[in-house]
């Protein structure tokens, strides 16, 4: 499925679980998610991961609302498999589809400023360059007598310093390349949203809508 | 025929009267292979950057006078084709790409170009080809090695084939075996294809019988002027005599006491091999220098001693496993003076960046008045509100060096810490170096290319080369 199709779609179907209260929904979506993610081939230790690392807020908001909640336990697996679903949701996009062919159809079908697209995909790209950066400020703190923890001023203000200088010479570098802000580009890569992507977008849309509305408990 | 011409050229920051450039005027001939030179910091990239037309764009402060390709005001060609025209590499490596491998890479260049997507694939392989890295087309970027980051950066230029090439200190941190293979590459460019060259360094390290025209940006009159044969010549002889210095020193003997002990000791960042070794000793209150091409991971092996960076075998100080010595109390202990001035930096100002480290010192050797009479003696004193990151690249080299000297650790590793300081200068932190060491025992480990006036501070030397570190009687 596109992927700009399918971030919309999940993002549509998440904040729809957080209006409506439906235990069995959520965890048909659980369901159908963690099947989906099965057949797209990841590596067991990501799957560990979305199952793991969810259990501490999702245990957290069932013990403190089962116990001093007012709405009861089933409230309390609601909320419980609402953590699960969002982070399942979010994984059938994060997991399967790449950042780059998002960018290039936000940019082609969306018609997001080329400049939004290619900046976050930039950003994105120097994830690793931050953590570095990162590590070597709390490093020279530290030379310094400073240690720093992630809640110091310091420490953001350094790397928003850092980020700053390098979005600098990243734009200057995409001018060099060529890369002029809302001038026509061709495109390698043609991505279109088809007609299987609006069909699966609106049945599934659709699906989801039935369940909500038929299955209450 | 595209001459870059630059005529009654002058640029200032509105909130100085230095002019960092003073009223240009040259050519960079067509089709010729051209070096800038001049000390860091002279305003040989403020040029590059006007002439590859990112500046004013990028600077929101434009300069009086005019540079054209041939007969036409670069301020007159459209943005769009700009990049037909002039294309420029940079100095960092990791700081030139959107995307994220080598193919995904080049294909937006070429599309900003709007070239046909089915020619696409052709000139990728081409350019690739060109530049002899075939092999990293579905490369991720963030995976390779400065050297290879810049052949990438090649290679795209070569895709979009403008006139002429810009290069901005493209070598500063790759290995020399790159370097050489770039410069080639460049000089190909240059005889087989017919562009035009402009290359600034300040490192003349094999462009002797390469260039054909050698500028030197003066840094007291800002001008530029065209060198002849025997001026050049007395330029690369007087930089190849700062890269020597002849000394002998002595090999550490039995009676030193070892401060560092490096154990089985192995780098590979980046799964590529830098440095192994089986044993190798660092000596207290001794001044040791480490010498050796770049890229080759002098600063990787600082990145290692200081935690910076994992490593295989076991580094060991003062009889300690450095892993099992906390953070704080190590860092306190071995520190690095780092070679970016600006990595030092948490404050703002001047007084507040030495204020941090006369608060945190780990002992107060030096008084008031010591510190005093440093900032005045790197004329430095009197610039207590100055903001850090708005000094020049000297100043906040000097700045860096007397708040680390503050903090007076038991050892001092530093990379590259004459970097950007004038002969003048250079000396009277020497002078300071040589009194941390005799009055305060201070351990130093230095990484320098600038060798000439070092020659009383250096107890022992050892040079890095084919993955290993080994001391030498003579620093040559």
């Amino acid at each position: 499925m596109n992927p700009g199709m399918k971030l919309l779609l999940v993002m549509l179907v998440a904040l729809e679980i957080s209006f409506t209260q439906s235990l069995i929904v959520n965890i048909i979506l659980i369901a159908v998610s963690l099947l989906y993610i099965l057949t797209q081939h990841i590596s067991m230790k990501a799957l560990f991961g979305i199952i793991f690392w969810p259990l501490f807020p999702a245990v957290g908001l069932f013990v403190s609302q089962w116990l001093y909640g007012s709405a009861g336990i089933h409230f309390a697996w609601i909320l419980f498999t609402r953590i699960y679903a969002y982070v399942f949701l979010g994984a059938t996009f994060t997991l399967t589809s790449s950042i780059t062919d998002l960018s290039l159809t936000l940019e082609q079908d969306f018609h997001l400023p080329s400049k939004f697209a290619y900046g976050v995909l930039a950003a994105f790209n120097l994830m690793p360059k931050i953590a570095e950066e990162v590590r070597i400020i709390k490093t020279s703190a530290l030379m310094r007598g400073d240690a720093l923890h992630f809640w110091s001023p310091k420490l953001y203000f350094k790397s928003i310093l850092s980020s700053i200088q390098w979005s600098h010479n990243l734009a200057e570098a995409m001018t060099s390349h060529g890369f002029v802000e809302d001038y026509e580009r061709t495109h390698y890569k043609v991505i279109r949203i088809t007609a299987l992507d609006w069909t699966l977008f609106i049945v599934l849309l659709a699906v989801v809508q039935v369940l909500l509305f038929f299955i209450r408990y | 025929m595209t001459d870059v011409s630059i005529n009654h050229f002058t640029f200032h920051y509105p909130q100085s009267n230095v002019k960092v450039l003073n009223d240009l005027n040259l050519t960079f001939k067509s089709g010729h292979f051209s070096l800038l030179s001049g000390p860091s910091g002279s305003g040989k990239s403020t040029l590059l950057y006007f002439i590859a037309g990112l500046y004013p764009h990028f600077i929101g402060i434009d300069a009086v006078g005019e540079i054209k390709f041939g007969d036409t005001n670069i301020k007159d060609i459209p943005r769009e084709k700009v990049s037909r025209s002039v294309a420029m590499m940079f100095q960092n490596p990791n700081q030139q790409f959107a995307m994220d491998t080598v193919v995904h890479e080049m294909t937006f260049v070429l599309e900003n170009l709007r070239v046909a997507p089915d020619k696409m694939d052709g000139i990728i392989t081409q350019a690739l080809d060109f530049c002899g890295i075939k092999q990293l087309r579905s490369r991720v970027i963030n995976t390779l090695s400065g050297g290879e980051k810049q052949r990438v950066a090649l290679a795209c230029i070569v895709a979009m084939d403008p006139q002429v090439i810009v290069l901005d200190e493209p070598f500063a941190s790759i290995d020399p075996g790159s370097r050489e293979d770039l410069i080639n590459k460049l000089k190909l460019l240059q005889t087989e294809h017919g562009k035009t060259i402009i290359l600034a360094d300040h490192d003349l390290t094999s462009y002797r019988g390469l260039v054909d025209e050698f500028y030197y940006l003066d840094p007291d009159t800002h001008q530029i002027s065209l060198l002849d044969e025997r001026q050049a010549e007395h330029f690369f002889k007087n930089f190849e005599s700062t890269q020597q210095m002849h000394k002998q020193v002595a090999i550490p003997s039995g009676d030193d006491h070892a401060i560092i002990k490096l154990n089985q000791f192995k780098l590979a960042p980046h799964t590529s091999l830098l440095l192994t070794l089986n044993h190798f000793d660092f000596y207290k209150q001794k001044t040791t220098l480490i010498t050796g091409a770049n890229g080759i991971g002098k600063s990787t092996l600082f990145n290692a001693l200081t935690k910076l960076l994992p490593y295989k075998g076991t580094i060991v100080f003062n009889g300690k496993d450095i892993q099992k010595i906390r953070p704080l109390p190590y860092a306190k202990n071995v520190t690095l003076l780092f070679q970016d001035a600006e990595n030092q930096f948490l404050n703002i100002t001047v007084k507040e960046e030495l204020d941090l480290s006369l608060a945190n010192r780990t002992n107060t050797d030096y008084t008031q008045a010591d510190v005093d009479e440093m900032l005045s003696k790197l004329d430095m004193a009197g610039k207590d509100e100055r903001i850090v990151y708005s000094l020049s690249e000297g100043q906040k080299k000097k700045l860096q060096i007397i708040e680390m000297l503050i903090m007076n650790p038991p050892v001092l590793l530093m990379d590259e810490p004459f970097k950007g300081l004038d002969y003048h200068s250079l000396e009277v932190v020497v002078g300071f170096l040589n009194r941390a060491k005799t009055d305060f025992h201070q351990t130093q480990i230095i990484i320098s290319h600038q060798l000439s006036g070092l020659d009383t501070l250096i107890d022992y030397h050892a040079t890095f080369e084919d993955q290993n570190l080994t001391y030498q009687e003579v620093i040559k």
